[in-house]
C-alpha cells in the first residue's frame, strides 16, 4: 500500500517529452532541439528528456499548423500517448495558423482536433520561452497525475 | 598540455548553462518581442495593418472611435509595423515570455482605442489622431500642436495653410 504514493512522488519528477511535427517549417523544431540538447538551455534540469516513442511520453510538444496531409498521422500518434498527457503548442502556427492562416492546405488552429493545454507563441519562440511553457506544462501534469 | 589550459578555463568559468527557469534569463535589448501600441501617438494611417504579413493587426471603427488590436498569437515578430510606423506608435519590446495556458488564448491581445472628438472649428466628429506634421516648416510649437490636434482633418489642413510663417 505504501508503494503507490512513493511511486507517484518519483514519477512526477521526470516527465518525458515527445515532439510531434504537424507540418512545421522546422524553425520551431530547431528551437526545441536547442532547448533540450545543448548545455546552454539544458531542459534536463527540470527532469525532462526526449523519448523516441510516443508510448513513453508525458508531455507532447506540437509544432506546425497541422497540414491536411499530416492530420491523420498526427491524430494517430497523439492517440498512442498514454494518459495523463499534457500538450504544448509551440510557435504561432498550431495556435492560430500564423502566416498560413486561412490556407486550403492547413487545418489550424490545432485545438479543434487536439486538446491543447499550454501555448508558446513566437515565430519561432526563444528556447527560454519554450522552457517557460514546459515548466507550466509540468505544473499542469503534476495536478493531473 | 592544451587540455590542461581548457580544464583550468572551464574550472574558472563554470558551466555555460543559463540560469533561466531558476534565475533571470539573458535578454538582448533589441530583441524583437511583444508588440506595444501607444494610441495617443497613432496617426490612424493603418499602414501597420497593411504590411503585417500574418494579419495580426486589425483596426475597426466603433461608435467610440477606432480600435487597434494586435493578436500576439498570430504575430510573427517580423517588425514590419514598427519599421513602417511614421510616428513610432508601435514599438516592439524585448519581452519574449508569452507562454500561457490555453484558457487565456483569446486574452493575448494588445488593445488600443483612438477616441472620437468634436472639432473645435466646425463641430464635426473626427478621430483624435496624432496630426501629420513631420514636414511642417517651421516645426510646430507645443501650443500649436494641441490646437491642431483638436481639429478635424479638413480644419487641420486649413489651420496649417493659414498658419503665419515668418519669412
Amino acid at each position: 500500500m505504501g508503494l503507490i504514493p512513493d511511486f507517484k512522488q518519483i514519477a512526477t519528477r521526470s516527465p518525458w517529452i515527445y515532439r510531434i511535427n504537424a507540418g512545421s517549417c522546422n524553425g520551431c523544431d530547431v528551437e526545441m532541439a536547442t532547448t533540450a540538447l545543448i548545455p546552454r538551455y539544458d531542459i534536463e534540469r527540470l527532469g525532462c528528456q526526449y523519448c523516441g516513442s510516443p508510448k513513453h511520453a508525458d508531455i507532447v510538444l506540437i509544432s506546425g499548423p497541422l497540414t491536411v496531409r499530416v492530420k491523420d498521422a498526427v491524430l494517430r500518434m497523439y492517440e498512442e500517448i498514454p494518459d495523463p498527457k499534457v500538450t504544448v503548442a509551440v510557435g504561432v502556427c498550431p495556435i492560430s495558423g500564423g502566416i498560413f492562416r486561412e490556407s486550403y492546405a492547413v487545418l489550424a488552429p490545432i485545438d479543434q482536433y487536439i486538446p491543447i493545454d499550454v501555448n508558446v507563441p513566437g515565430c519561432p519562440p526563444r528556447p527560454q520561452a519554450i522552457i517557460a511553457g514546459v515548466a507550466k506544462a509540468i505544473a499542469i501534469w503534476r495536478e493531473r497525475l | 598540455m592544451n587540455f590542461l589550459t581548457i580544464f583550468a578555463r572551464n574550472l574558472k568559468q563554470g558551466p555555460q548553462t543559463e540560469a533561466f527557469p531558476l534565475g533571470p534569463a539573458f535578454t538582448p535589448d533589441r530583441l524583437r518581442g511583444r508588440i506595444e501600441f501607444k494610441a495617443e501617438s497613432c496617426e490612424g494611417c493603418r499602414i501597420c495593418e497593411r504590411v503585417c504579413p500574418a494579419n495580426a493587426i486589425r483596426f475597426a471603427k466603433t461608435p467610440d472611435g477606432m480600435t487597434f488590436d494586435c493578436w500576439h498569437n498570430t504575430c510573427v515578430f517580423c517588425g514590419n509595423c514598427e519599421f513602417y510606423c511614421p510616428t513610432d506608435a508601435i514599438h516592439q519590446t524585448n519581452d519574449w515570455d508569452l507562454s500561457h495556458v490555453n484558457a487565456d488564448k483569446f486574452d493575448m491581445v494588445e488593445h488600443g482605442l483612438i477616441p472620437n472628438q468634436t472639432c473645435v472649428d466646425c463641430g464635426a466628429t473626427a478621430l483624435n489622431t496624432a496630426p501629420m506634421v513631420k514636414n511642417a516648416k517651421p516645426p510646430l510649437s507645443a501650443e500649436e500642436y494641441t490646437e491642431l490636434r483638436a481639429r478635424c482633418p479638413k480644419c487641420r489642413a486649413k489651420y496649417l495653410k493659414n498658419r503665419k510663417v515668418p519669412a
